[in-house]
């Protein structure tokens, strides 16, 4: 399947880049590279499933701030083959799952209709279905409480505050 | 870079050479060139120069890939850094690679190292804590290893030396078995780390106190700091990426930019120290053989006197290398006893618990530094079944109660709700070891490194004194946690963690009184071959349960002065 060999590729590229001696005095994130590896369906429908984890409100949701390709990269990085396939499987579940229930995509779904879906494959009985959705929630709230957006705008992130108070009100 | 002439003796030839720039070695640097020896400075890694070299220092969070976490072919290609808590996306480039220094693990060892100028000062943890006279008393009390040749008092003007120098932070506690220091301000316990102290008083009488750690951070610069052009600790806590304020103390801020002041130094990165060499007619060292790190040629160095601060376990490397018609087994090695009785901390367990008091308050900040249990068991008698004790770091924090359950605008209003749970309070067993003579590296007869070197093989394992230690651990801080009105009390044993990963080993080429059970005499000299001088984790003929590098500090600047001073007599 196309899915499987783009990850395969991308686990090619970032051994490559491990390799580079760069990495040892000029480290930079840009010298670990992009993740746009899912063909664009693929990636779209990651896009969807985070945005209906945390979606745009007043502030910016999941998708507008990249965090699906926080979760892809996280994944196909960081977590095993075993993760990988369980995302590729996953995202093909979801779908499925849609076709059946609502008979389009899931990307075609309302939002009630998303919520339900997701919340239908983790406490189905089917393990890999909750494994699939528990992965990608934790990823993205990982993902969106360790944005730029949420660190500096709601948590008013300061790389040097230069102080410690050991006893403070609430 | 030819800046020196390989032809030329002359040109190889220095007053003094300082094998490794780590925190002995740029002491080493800073006391030799301070007393105007013109020397040589080799550093086995790359060049690391203050702040230019801290490429991740200021990035934030959301600047790392992965958040910090290590991509799983770089952990996979490197299992034993990959267990030390350091080893993330920001700070994975001070650390080796596991492929490219290989040695034997004839017992399950994590040997940590960060093979650059500047060594792992740049990646410690920075609790400076001092011995006290308990701990130089021990092994002659208890009967285990030999006797130190040295008191607190012969050391403790020279922890006063380096702690003005460093600048140490810490609070004036009055302690016996923690003596106060040269102190900048402290940092604050939080209120339920206060709460702790004070019951402990309470409980104990006063004989289990709870105090801050002391720790290298500037919290207030003196003029002696800013003349390093360093700075106040800012409370990032980014340490291990290297601190472009000099906030704490590393060789990169501190003591090599010193000595390199004075005109005196020639640092030489890229040079992996093979062995000593050692002159039969002169019945002394001549000089040093260092093997370029890239071309892997071979070059001579010489010098009157060479210091050894290559780390613990590179140093007893070096001096097994160093072999000669005279010292067939190794530099200085009369007695068989060189690479034996190893010993490390004991970090394999941890407490955690939780207070349900103070709710209406919280820390702000980040401190670079936790609370301290200085050792409370067989201080001033033996009083346990098992020898030694232990000390232990304290720390604590609120944590978030986050309703992390559904989907949607509920879950991510949910998400950045600050909704507080209890406090949370952990704290790590740090347990002295006994240094047995079972516990040893030694070369291997066979396989050697990429520089044609004889890897370490390492035999260094936990025994029965440990198992009892930390027993005595979970059952102690479970009763005085108990006392204190926490709950939730859970002990984390960790057998499976290998010795190492504490990064606190010492011994090897231990200190003592007689020629025939020791090989360094008072002065960190080889008994038999006394211009040569080991100043680094391997002098220490026990290893106490207090943190380690200020004490190497300490002891490397007098043995140095020392060295000086002989020099100057001509006794050397």
């Amino acid at each position: 399947m196309k899915r499987r060999s783009a990850i395969k590729n991308l686990s090619l590229a970032v051994a490559g880049m491990v390799s580079l001696p760069a990495w040892v005095s000029a480290w930079t994130p840009e010298s670990i590279g992009q993740v746009n590896s899912l063909p664009i369906p693929d990636e779209n429908l990651l896009a969807e499933i985070t945005e209906t984890i945390i979606p745009e409100t007043q502030t910016p949701g999941a998708k507008s701030l990249k965090v699906h390709q926080f979760v892809l990269r996280m994944i196909q990085d960081c977590f095993g083959e075993e993760a990988q396939t369980l995302l590729e499987q996953g995202l093909l579940k979801t779908d499925q799952l849609a076709n059946i229930a609502y008979n389009k995509p899931f990307v075609s779904c309302d939002t009630a209709q998303r919520m339900e879906l997701l919340t239908h494959l983790q406490t189905s009985d089917d393990p890999a279905g909750k494994q699939f959705v528990d992965m990608v929630k934790n990823l993205t709230m990982r993902g969106y409480l360790n944005s730029e957006y949420v660190l500096v705008n709601i948590n008013h992130y300061n790389i040097a505050p230069g102080f410690y108070h050991g006893c403070v009100p609430i | 870079m030819a800046f020196f002439n390989i032809d030329s003796i002359k040109d190889r030839t220095f007053d003094a050479i300082v094998v490794g720039s780590g925190i002995s070695g740029g002491w080493s640097a800073k006391e030799l060139t301070g007393r105007g020896l013109r020397t040589l400075v080799l550093e086995r890694g790359r060049d690391v120069q203050h702040i230019k070299d801290y490429p991740t220092t200021f990035k934030n969070p959301w600047e790392f890939p992965h958040l910090g976490q290590i991509p799983k072919e770089l952990r996979d290609a490197n299992p034993i850094a990959s267990r030390c808590y350091a080893f993330n996306e920001d700070a994975a480039h001070f650390f080796i690679k596991d492929n490219e220094h290989p040695y034997v693990q004839e017992k399950p060892f994590d040997w940590i190292r960060g093979y650059q100028v500047g060594g792992k000062s740049l990646m410690w943890a920075r609790g400076t804590q001092r011995w006290s006279q308990y701990d130089f008393d021990g092994p002659a009390r208890d009967g285990f290893a030999v006797e130190w040749p040295i008191n607190y008092a012969d050391i403790a003007p020279w922890y006063s030396y380096v702690e003005k120098f460093a600048g140490i932070s810490g609070n004036k506690d009055g302690l016996p078995q923690l003596p106060d220091g040269e102190f900048l301000p402290p940092h604050e316990q939080s209120c339920v780390e206060k709460h702790f102290t004070q019951q402990m008083a309470k409980h104990y009488n006063n004989t289990r106190p709870v105090i801050i750690g002391r720790c290298a951070h500037l919290t207030q610069p003196q003029p002696i700091h800013t003349q390093q052009g360093r700075g106040q600790c800012q409370n990032r806590t980014l340490c291990q990426r290297g601190c472009p304020y000099g906030g704490y103390f590393s060789s990169n801020s501190s003591t090599l930019p010193w000595a390199q002041k004075t005109g005196k130094m020639t640092l030489r990165p890229d040079s992996v120290v093979h062995s000593i060499i050692f002159d039969e007619k002169k019945n002394k060292a001549t000089g040093v053989r260092v093997i370029d790190a890239h071309t892997k040629e071979m070059t001579e160095y010489y010098a009157k006197i060479i210091f050894v601060n290559a780390s613990t376990l590179n140093t007893n490397l070096i001096l097994l290398n160093s072999t000669s018609n005279r010292f067939p087994n190794g530099l200085g090695n009369d007695n068989g006893l060189l690479g034996k009785y190893i010993a490390f901390h004991n970090f394999r367990t941890t407490i955690s618990a939780e207070y349900e008091g103070f709710l209406d308050t919280i820390t702000e900040g980040n401190r670079p530094n936790s609370s301290y249990i200085p050792r409370f068991r067989n201080v001033f008698k033996q009083e346990t079944d098992f020898l030694r004790g232990y000390a232990a770091g304290f720390g604590s924090s609120r944590m978030l109660d986050t309703d992390r359950s559904g989907f949607g605008e509920s879950l991510k209003a949910n998400l950045t709700q600050k909704k507080y749970g209890n406090w949370h309070v952990s704290s790590h067993m740090m347990g002295e070891t006994i240094p047995k003579e079972t516990n040893y590296v030694t070369l291997d007869s066979d396989l050697k490194d990429a520089w044609g070197i004889p890897q370490l093989k390492v035999s260094v394992a936990y025994d029965d004194n440990d198992e009892k230690m930390i027993a005595d651990f979970h059952q102690q801080m479970t009763e005085m946690l108990t006392v204190a009105g926490f709950t939730n009390i859970k002990t984390n044993d960790r057998p499976d963690k290998a010795p190492g990963l504490d990064i606190h080993e010492m011994g090897g080429v231990r200190m003592g009184k007689d020629p025939k059970t020791s090989l360094l005499n008072k002065w960190n000299q080889l008994h038999a071959c006394q211009n040569v001088f080991v100043t680094d984790g391997a002098c220490m003929t026990s290893n106490s349960t207090q943190n380690p590098s200020l004490t190497f500090m300490a002891i490397t600047a007098r043995a140095a002065n020392h060295a000086v001073d002989k020099l100057k007599k001509k006794n050397l």
